[in-house]
Formats: structure tokens, sequence, C-alpha cells
């Protein structure tokens, strides 16, 4: 018997918050980063399930949950790259990743 | 009761204008004068309200029933309507002569006794503005003008106590006074009150008219008798508010003489006399009345024995002949009071002029320990003072004999005192005019007789005053010995001054005394005198002081010392509790008010500082609010149920 | 079901350890594990197709992406913090107040699981096809903006980490003193 669509629901809510919490709590950049690509994958997760579960009334438009998501990973993969670029550059002139010493975001 | 307007008798409603525009002057203008020009100017006044109140009582015809002069009208409200006027009539006009009389005399000496002295002229304008407020009282037509005067001779007595302000002790007197004075204000204006309830008018001539129709021993007549003795009891020193006067003599001795012998402190004298037709119709305030000036006269003559200090002593005296007089007019005999009032006045103000010879010739020394002796170095001083102590004792054929004899005989015979004790409060009265003849010998004996025992700089300084201040007291002492033919007892010769008072003062039933009782009385008062005066030789020319000196340590004179103790016990039942009361109320308002009022003052830098921790840079917090809020959204959105 | 609950739980364990581990290379592994973990999600999500782009790009690619960065950059042990201590637990609290919230909600509103013929008849697998004929046809626009997106992405990404032209002038000394960043490349 198929799973619930909401079993997956709830775990992408479970994994978003945990993603949540890793952004905030980390003191690495880097770490922060991974975080992020933690959340999006949850939301991801969710959007495939919501995609099944458009089967049922949708019809068509169920694949269409699934084109979303393939654009959100090419997005997804395009940001970490530049992020990343980003950090490196940061590096070079402070020496530290360390987002509380990066606070003077003026500067 | 005639409106005409104007006449001869008129005049004396200027009076106190005279003395207030003298006071106006000397105020405004007195700092530039040069020495004898304010005083001048302030006895000049006085003599010419003087002159103004001989020509009204010369022209007054007698057995009249007063003049009415309304100038505007006072107040209006609703039910009461007070005029402004004055009512003349043969009671007020006594009392003008005798205060412009005096206080003329008082005026000139002052203008010897205040020489020297930086404030002078604000001396004259204060004492000017005293003459005049008494004056408005005694004049007045209605109770509330009359208060006027009584709460302005008030202040003017605070003003001149607290004269020498920069001595906290004298300040402190002068405000003692006020507050005392106060109670008996209280006293006064409920009096007022209760007045226009009962009778529905504050118009003196009205009430007085009234007051025969009235129900005998009402409730109403009685509380309104006992507020007007509270008020009296406060402005003439009687039980329990005699506190202020013994410490009113910090003032300068000519204030002593004028406000505080001759002419405030019989104030509720000539109160309870004007209203004498309510108490006649309340035996039971009329019996407290007497009974309280009877208490007050005996307890202030015993406390006098034991003082040292010569103003003081007169002081007490003052408290035990107002007492007297207060006697008079609780049993009836108004005329007897006010010609008590009288004869006072000459000789009371005489010693309290004496003592202040005595203490500018001494600079400045007031302890009678200080003192003996200078009856030889100052002649005028001690031959008048000496004349003043005979006739404060009732020597016979002295004007305090006859004003004394009077009274004792009005207490004795009394209708109004027949269920309250007449006869003992005689006695009493007796006994203390023994004891006043006796304290006023070892006044005398000590100040002026007796071996020196004055300090060397006093001795050096010593001499006699000069004219300006000898003359007022040789005219003082011819009216200590002539004021008593005023009321020659009447079954011995014409009364006049009865006579003149009948027509104004309530009619008081007297029982009649057969000749050989009235001859009795006057040989008991004459022996009470002697007996005072031969006491007071015994103890202290005789015996030399040494019985007074043994009993100096035991606590009934050291009671006697302090006043009876009742400087104490105001400390103890109102002093104490009143401070530690204000202490609390300040506590509550330093830390709870202040304190609580600077609590949100500072809480405005607090919620600044709160507000910049918003703002730290630091990204993590950044996205910890922002996930808080989307959670907080989130939670919303669930709670409200949209997500259905 | 026991296989989804199996994968849940590895989903789990990984994103846990991407939250909480010390060391900045056991936490990326983390996220691998999830990542893969998700993989076989889709496929029990009939998204066999972006299973295997789920695969190939991120666990792929871009883990390796952040890999590379961590071991340029040398990032250090996460120093334990002392600086605003409330920080973590109210993080956590929030976080797993919002994720329990809305899987609550979500449990508590059922819906009828899809029949698997039903499934299968629209998304036939979720294949390349299928997903093709979406992007090609109706998100066309999507499709080619993303695609100008990756390329602003690339080029972006090139220049950052390109060095100044100035630099490059200086001697050899200055160069080293000036980009302490170039200590972190030397062989380990």
């Amino acid at each position: 018997m198929s799973v619930p669509s909401e079993y997956f629901v709830a775990l992408s809510a479970v994994l978003f918050g945990l993603g949540a919490v890793g952004v905030v709590t980390r003191r690495s950049a880097i770490l922060v980063f991974l975080s992020i690509e933690m959340m999006l994958n949850a939301a991801n997760l969710a959007i495939v399930a919501f995609a099944r579960q458009w089967t049922v009334t949708g019809g068509v438009h169920a694949l269409e949950g699934q084109g979303a998501v393939f654009i959100v990973l090419a997005v997804a993969a395009a940001e970490v790259a530049v992020g990343l670029g980003i950090l490196v550059a940061i590096f070079r002139h402070r020496v530290t990743t360390d987002v509380d010493q990066l606070a003077e975001v003026r500067a | 009761m005639t409106d005409a307007f104007p006449n001869a008798v008129s005049v004396v409603a200027l009076a106190p204008l005279v003395a207030l525009v003298g006071a106006l002057v000397n105020g405004l203008f007195g700092r530039g004068m040069r020495e004898p020009l304010a005083g001048v100017l302030a006895s000049a006044a006085v003599a010419v309200a003087f002159v103004l109140s001989f020509v009204a009582f010369v022209a007054y015809p007698a057995g009249g029933d007063g003049y009415r002069y309304v100038f505007a009208e006072f107040l209006s409200a609703g039910e009461l309507t007070v005029d402004l006027g004055f009512l003349i009539d043969q009671l007020s006009l006594v009392m003008c002569l005798v205060i412009t009389g005096v206080g003329f005399l008082i005026h000139v000496y002052s203008i010897g006794y205040m020489k020297g002295d930086p404030g002078h002229a604000r001396y004259f304008a204060q004492l000017n503005l005293f003459v005049a407020a008494m004056l408005v009282l005694v004049l007045a037509d209605s109770f509330p003008l009359m208060f006027v005067g009584w709460e302005g001779v008030g202040v003017c007595s605070f003003l001149l106590i607290g004269f020498w302000y920069e001595q906290r002790a004298n300040a402190d007197a002068a405000r003692k006074a006020f507050i005392v004075n106060r109670v008996g204000d209280v006293g006064f204006l409920v009096a007022m009150f209760l007045t226009f309830k009962v009778f529905g008018t504050l118009d003196v001539s009205a009430v007085r008219a009234a007051a025969p129709a009235m129900a005998y021993g009402a409730p109403a007549l009685t509380a309104i008798g006992l507020l007007l003795l509270v008020a009296a009891a406060g402005k003439s020193a009687q039980l329990p508010l005699q506190l202020w006067l013994p410490d009113a003599m910090a003032g300068p001795t000519p204030v002593s003489a004028l406000i505080h012998a001759a002419t405030m402190v019989t104030a509720g004298v000539y109160l309870i006399a004007r209203t004498g037709d309510v108490f006649a119709q309340a035996p039971a305030a009329a019996a407290t009345v007497a009974w309280v000036g009877v208490l007050t006269a005996l307890v202030a003559a015993v406390a006098a024995f034991a003082q040292t200090d010569i103003k003081r002593v007169l002081a007490y005296s003052t408290i035990s002949q107002v007492g007297f007089m207060v006697a008079a007019v609780g049993a009836g005999a108004y005329w007897a009071g006010v010609f008590h009032v009288v004869t006072h006045a000459f000789f009371k103000a005489l010693l309290f002029l004496g003592a202040g010879s005595v203490i500018h010739a001494l600079g400045g020394e007031q302890d009678v320990r200080r003192m003996g002796g200078l009856g030889k170095r100052m002649r005028v001083t001690g031959t008048t003072s000496l004349v003043a102590t005979l006739a404060i004792a009732g020597v016979p054929l002295l004007s305090g004999f006859f004003s004394k004899d009077a009274i004792l005989s009005g207490t004795l015979t009394s209708s109004l005192l027949a269920d309250s004790g007449g006869p003992v409060l005689f006695a009493l009265l007796l006994l203390t005019a023994v004891l006043t003849a006796a304290y006023m010998f070892r006044w005398y004996y000590l100040v002026f007789a007796g071996e020196e025992r004055l300090t060397a700089e006093a001795k050096a300084h010593v001499h006699e005053s000069p004219s300006v201040m000898t003359v007022p007291l040789v005219v003082l002492a011819v009216g200590s010995v002539l004021a008593g033919y005023l009321g020659i007892q009447a079954f011995i010769g014409r009364n006049l001054i009865a006579e003149w008072l009948a027509p104004v003062t309530a009619a008081v039933q007297f029982d009649h005394l057969s000749l050989g009782a009235e001859w009795a009385l006057v040989l008991a008062s004459a022996l009470a005198a002697a007996a005072g005066l031969g006491a007071g030789y015994w103890l202290y020319h005789v015996d030399k002081g040494r019985t007074v000196k043994r009993l100096e340590p035991t606590p009934a004179a050291v009671l006697a010392r302090s006043g009876m103790g009742f400087d104490a016990a105001a400390q103890a039942v109102l002093v104490r509790p009143g401070e530690s009361v204000a202490e609390g109320l300040a506590v509550l308002d330093r830390d709870l008010v202040d304190r609580g009022l600077a609590a949100p003052v500072a809480a405005v830098p607090l919620l600044g500082r709160l507000m910049t921790l918003w703002q730290t840079g630091y990204v993590r917090l950044y996205a910890l609010a922002m996930l808080a809020g989307a959670v907080a959204v989130a939670a919303v959105a669930l709670i409200a149920g949209v997500l259905r | 079901m026991i296989w989804f609950l199996i994968v849940a739980a590895l989903a789990l364990a990984g994103g846990v350890l991407v939250v909480t581990a010390r060391q900045p290379v056991h936490a990326a592994l983390g996220l691998v594990g999830t990542l893969l973990a998700v993989a076989v999600m889709y496929v029990m999500l009939d998204a066999h197709f972006l299973a295997a782009i789920q695969v190939i790009v991120y666990a792929g690619a871009v883990m390796v992406l952040f890999l590379f960065v961590i071991m340029l950059l040398n990032v250090e042990q996460q120093p334990p913090t002392t600086r605003w201590r409330w920080l973590r637990p109210t993080a956590w609290g929030l976080g797993l107040l919002g994720a329990v919230a809305v899987a609550g909600t979500v449990l508590s509103q059922r819906r009828p699981v899809p029949d698997q013929a039903a499934v299968d008849a629209v998304l036939q697998g979720g294949d390349a096809e299928r997903i093709g004929t979406v992007l090609f046809s109706e998100y066309l626009l999507a499709f080619h903006l993303v695609a100008v997106l990756l390329l602003t992405g690339v080029v972006a990404a090139v220049s950052l980490v390109q060095r100044d032209g100035e630099d490059r002038e200086r001697p050899a000394v200055a160069a080293f003193e000036e980009d302490p960043g170039m200590r972190a490349s030397e062989p380990a």
C-alpha cells in the first residue's frame, strides 16, 4: 500500500525545521550554507509529494510539480556556485568565515 | 440706632484709616527715613486716632444705643448678606480710647527703645498696622468684619513677636503664637457658622437683639458660647491655649506692652462682652467661661512665682489678670471685665515699659537673678514700677483695687453662676489675688530693691532711660492711680463706667448684698493685697530668700517654672505625633512618589537601549528573528484554520 | 511503509548531523546522506527522473563543490559559542515548534491515498519524456530563464574567484603578504 503523501510532507517539515535551526545556530558560513541546502531539499520533497497527490484530482497538473522541482534544483545549483564563490572571496580578505565576525555588513 | 452720617461721633470711624495710612507710609518709605522720623510719624498717626476717639467720646450722648455706619456691602451669598460698617457705641468707644491712648504712649516710648535698630521703620509700620487692625476689631458691626480685625491683630502679633527674626528662637515663638491663635480662630469661625444657622444673620446688633427671645439654656446657644470661649481663649491666652504668651516675650518689650498686655489679649474679653446677650441666655456656657478664667488666673499666678526672666513673670501675670477679666464676663459682670481691661492696660503697660527700661539700661540683661537695687539708680523707672506693682496687687485707692473688687463681687453675686459654684470661684479668685500681690512684690523686690547682683559690665552700663521713655512711664503711672475712680463701688459713690456701659451690655441679675456684706468684701480685697505683699516681704526681705531657695528643687517648683507643664503636654500630645506623621508622609513622598516617578523616567533610556539591541549587525540574530516571524505566521495561520 | 520509515530515519539522521556536527566535513557528509535519502523518496513518489537528477546534480556536483571549498578554506572546527547562549535553545525550540506545528496540521488532514494505477496513468513513472514535455511546452519561458540564470551563475562564480590584474604585477613577496588566503592553499 502506498505511503500517504502527508507523511512525506511531515518529514519535509521536520527537515525544513532542522535546516532553519542550522542556519541560525551555525557559526561558520559554509555550514550555514549547508543548512540552507537542506531547507531547499525539504521544500523540494514537499512539492514532489504534493505533485503525486494531485494525480487524484488534477491530472496533468501533477507533472508540473515535478517540473517545478527540476527548476528549483537548477537554481539551487547556481546559487551554491555563486555563494561559495562569494565565501572564497570574503575569506581572502578576512581569513575568517565566522559569521559573527563578519557582522559589519557595511564594511 | 441712628444712621445719620456723618456727625461728630462718626469721626472715630476714620481712626483705623489714619493708623493704616501711617503703616503704609512707614512701610513703603520708612527705609530711607532718618532716625526719629518714622517713630514720630507713627506716634502722630496714633495721636490723631486718639483725638478722633476722644472727640467721638465727648460727642456721644450718654445712654444712647449706638450709631451704625455702613460703608458698603461686604459679601452677599444666597441668604447671607454682610455689610461693611462700624458700630460705634459705648463699649467700642472705651476700647478705642484705651487702644489709641495707651498705644500712643507706647509709640512714643518705642522711639527711644528702638533707637538704632536697623528695622525700626518696619517696627513702626507693623505697630501702626496692629493699631488699625485692633480698631477695626472693636468697631466692627458684624462678625466677619470683626474676624478681619481678629486675624489682622494675629498677623501683626506674629510679625512683631518675630521682629528680630534672625534668631531662630524668636521666629519659633512667633510661629507658636500664630498656630495657637489659629486654634482659637477655628472656634470663632465655627461660632460664626452656628450663629448664622441659629440667628440667620451675622450682624452683631441684630444678634444681640434677637438673643433674649431665644430659649433659655438652648443647646445651640450654649454651643455658640463655648465656641466663642475657644476663640477668646486663643486670643487672650486662657487655658489651655495660654502656651504662646510666655514665649511671645521674645519680641521687643513695647510690643509686649501694647499687644500682650493692653490690647490684643483683651480682644477675647471684648468678644464675650459684646456677645453677652447670648451668654446671658446660656448659663452653662457662661459658667464655663468663668471657670476657665478663674483656673487660668490661679495656674498662671502659681507659675509666675517660679520665673526668673523679668518679662516672663509679667507674661504669666498677664495671663492671670486676663483670667480675672474672663471670669468677670463669664459671671455676667461685663462692665467689671471692661473696667479691669482699662485699669490693667495702665498698670501692665507700665510694668512692661518699666521692664523695658531696665533691660535697656542693663544692656540686654533680662534675668532677675542678676538685677537688684536698681531703684536707687533708676529713680523714675523704679518709682513708677512701684506704683504699678501696688496697683496690680490691689492696694486700696489704686486702680487695681477697684477693678478687682468689682470682679470679686461679681462672681460672688451673679445669678448666672448661682448653680455653678459662684462662691467657690470667688474664693479661688481671692486666693489668686493674694498670690498676685505676692509674686508682684517678688518681682519688684528682685529687680529694684534688695542687694545689687549686677554683673560688672551691667553695672558700668546702668543709667536712667531718656525722657522719651520715662515720660510715658509717668503718664501711665498717673493713669494707674486715677483710672480706678471710674468704677467706684456703687454703694460708696457713683460707678461711672458701669453706668456708661449699661445700655450696650446684657443685663444680668446680681444678688443684692447688704451694706455690711459689701464693706466686708472691700475689706477682704484689701486684706488679700496686704497678705500677699506681706508674704512677699517676709520671704524676700526678712528671710532673705532662704525658704525660697530651699523650695526651689521641689517638683512643684520645677513644674511652676515650666509653666505648669502645659508646654510639655502639648509637645507630647500634639507636636510629636504631628512630627511623626509629617515624617511618615515625607518618607512616603520621598520614596514612593519621587522614586516612583523617577522609575518611568529611567525607563526611557532603557527602552532606547533595548531598541539598539535590534540593530546588531549579526546575521544570526536576524535569521533567528526571521525564523521566529515565520513560525509565528505559521502558527497564526494554523490556529486560524486557513490551512483547512 | 517500512521502507519509508527506514529512509525517513536516514534522512533525519543526516539532517541532525548537518546541524550538530563539529567537523564541517561530517556535516557535509550528513547532507549527502540526506540528499540520497530524499532521492529514494522521489522514487517512492514516482518521480524517477528527478531522483536521478538529484543524485547527479545535488549529491554529486553540489556536494563535491562544498567539500572542495571546505578543504580549500580549511574551515576549522566550530568553537563553542560564548556569546548569546540563549540563541541555541531558542532556535531549536522555534524550529521544532514550527516543524511540529506544520507536520501536525498536515497529518491531521489526511486525504485519500491515490490509487497506484491512477498515479501511473498520470505520471507514468515521472520519466524524462514526461518532464521534458512539460518543460518544453507550458514552462518554456521558465526553462530558458533558468538557463540564463545558470549562465549568470557561472560568470559570477568565475569573476568572484578571479584575482585583480594589479596583483599579478606586484612582486611575489607583496602578493604573499597581501593575500593571507594563499596560505590556505598550500599543500596540507
